[in-house]
């Protein structure tokens, strides 16, 4: 296992384009939720305002406010997956690799492994943020409730690397892999899940990525959000969740142990 | 003795191609084994499906009586095709990878690129090199831990004459050590110039095999290689296609080669081309090389 993450280590230490995004993935999780904050610390400060908002930057919001957010942003190491693998199409070192020694398995598992700890990577900073917002915010007493928001994050996130890197499997060229994923999560997605949602009863929050992303529903105005709007069942999403992410790692592991590389 | 690869009846289809047919031959120990083909012939097919980067539609393969698995691989230097590197690396980092995935120390790898000169450069990005580093590079790769079995798919592909010299010793020069090398290549004076044993594949059938001595004399009883020349090549060209006897007649070099039965003597050619208006300026009987085995045995250009 160590081995095969060495030499994944060794593809990556020094691909610039791979840390840049990295380093721009850590900016923009930062950005997005400061933006978030500054939006709603604009708010008018009378009551009325705050008992419809609540007070998502302090505990235990902040777990829900910052994963939230910070879930718009999995397409940014998606697309730093679906590169590690295209690139290995584009210089056939998939081949060679295989040449070289390793089993087909062996591959698509560090791929595997590789997903995972960009979503453990992910999950880490994304603590890191919600930890931070919620100490610096004023009257805000640390608190772990609502911390398996957390959890349900690093769903989502095991999620959208495992999708993305199918994407790379089946499109093997970057750019349409990225196109198309980018297509996928935010218009054919939402697009089926709407048309579901109306025509097939709300069963568009079952959708694979859409299961996921419902773990943490909208944050803001929940008081009145979830007296108007259909809440899908939460134990049914979890076990979705997991029927697709087995889905995910079969199908993947499946194409790559067969297909002529 | 177990030979070092064994491929059984290997058949491989691509949709509705198929690119091999029914393949079957060992490669024994020691030997320095060409594949020989015109482009597109099946040769990289079959050694894909010996690696594991293609699966065969039937048939089955062995290496050194079993078969093989990803721990068999480590042990085989393997070229196939095209030199496959990160291009962002540089070609030492590259060699790294190689190396930790075959499981061999990373001590070697200067050795290896001094072995195909390519040591000065070891800290350059590979999408800097040109192509015949490129190429060396693969080789060097291959060399990694010092295997017993090398498979080079068209070795010498991209190099220039001094560097296809260079790797052609340098196989040679493996094979003295007795590695057994599986040499893929379209050109054959490559494979008649290294080459112990020739197996010659065309559009996916097997169509001879053995020693290059046995391959030579299989069919040197049959015909003689004549070449011819005058003043006017096309002309004298068509005259000679036109003689009864001759299987096989071409532009070469200056020269129309003649491939024709064992009864037809230079002596005959001369009076036929005589006879038909045109007096030879040139007149040889030539020993048959492989060059002559091949365009028979494969047939006219237009064919293969």
């Amino acid at each position: 296992m160590l081995h095969l993450l060495k030499i994944e280590w060794l593809k990556l230490k020094n691909y610039r384009t791979f840390w840049i995004l990295f380093i721009l993935f850590l900016i923009s999780l930062f950005g997005i939720n400061y933006i978030t904050f500054l939006v709603q610390s604009n708010r008018p400060q009378d009551p009325m305002s705050t008992a419809l908002i609540g007070a998502p930057f302090q505990f235990p919001e902040v777990w829900h406010t910052v994963t939230y957010m910070s879930g718009f942003l999995l397409f940014i190491p998606g697309v730093l997956m679906i590169i590690t693998i295209s690139n290995e199409f584009a210089f056939k070192t998939h081949r060679q690799n295989v040449i070289d020694g390793q089993s087909r398995t062996q591959f698509i598992i560090t791929k595997m492994m590789l997903a995972t700890i960009f979503a453990v990577i992910s999950t880490i900073v994304v603590f890191i943020t919600a930890l931070l917002f919620g100490l610096f915010e004023k009257d805000s007493v640390f608190s772990t409730t609502g911390i398996t928001y957390i959890l349900y994050f690093f769903i989502q996130a095991v999620s959208y690397m495992m999708v993305s890197l199918l994407f790379g499997l089946f499109f093997r060229r970057s750019g349409i892999a990225i196109g198309v994923y980018f297509l996928y999560i935010f218009l054919l997605e939402n697009l089926i899940a709407g048309l579901l949602d109306k025509y097939a009863n709300h069963i568009g929050a079952y959708l694979p990525l859409k299961s996921t992303n419902s773990l943490i529903p909208f944050p803001f105005f929940r008081n009145i959000t979830s007296q108007f709007y259909y809440e899908p069942n939460f134990t049914i999403l979890l076990v979705l969740s997991a029927v697709y992410l087995t889905a995910y790692i079969i199908v993947g592991k499946r194409k790559f142990e067969t297909v002529d590389l | 003795m177990t030979p070092v690869l064994s491929v059984n009846q290997l058949t491989k289809f691509y949709g509705p191609i198929r690119a091999l047919n029914g393949v079957s031959f060992d490669v024994p120990k020691g030997s320095v084994f060409g594949i020989l083909g015109p482009n597109g012939s099946g040769k990289t097919t079959l050694l894909g499906i010996v690696m594991d980067v293609l699966k065969q539609t039937s048939g089955s393969f062995q290496m050194f009586g079993k078969t093989p698995d990803a721990d068999t691989r480590k042990h085989i230097g393997t070229l196939l095709e095209t030199p496959n590197f990160y291009h962002y690396l540089s070609g030492e980092r590259n060699l790294r990878i190689a190396a930790e995935i075959k499981e061999k120390g990373h001590e070697q790898i200067d050795d290896v690129l001094k072995k195909v000169n390519l040591y000065e450069r070891k800290g350059s990005k590979f999408s800097t090199y040109s192509l015949g580093m490129k190429q060396r590079l693969a080789i060097a790769a291959a060399l990694l831990g010092d295997p017993d079995v090398l498979m080079f798919d068209e070795p010498t592909n991209g190099l220039d004459p001094v560097g296809i010299a260079e790797i052609r010793n340098l196989i040679l020069q493996l094979a003295a050590e007795g590695k057994t090398i599986i040499m893929a290549s379209h050109i054959l004076d490559e494979v008649e110039k290294v080459c112990t044993h020739v197996a010659i594949i065309q559009k996916g059938d097997l169509k001879t095999v053995g020693t290059v001595a046995e391959v030579l004399s299989k069919n040197a009883d049959s015909t003689n290689l004549i070449e011819v020349s005058a003043d006017n090549l096309e002309q004298l060209l068509i005259v000679v296609k036109g003689f009864a006897g001759v299987t096989e007649a071409y532009v070469q070099e200056g020269f129309v080669k003649v491939i024709c039965g064992q009864d037809i003597s230079a002596r005959d050619i001369n009076r036929y081309c005589f006879d038909n208006g045109i007096v030879l300026d040139r007149l040889n009987l030539k020993r048959k090389s492989l060059e002559t085995t091949f365009l028979e045995i494969t047939g006219k250009v237009s064919e293969r």
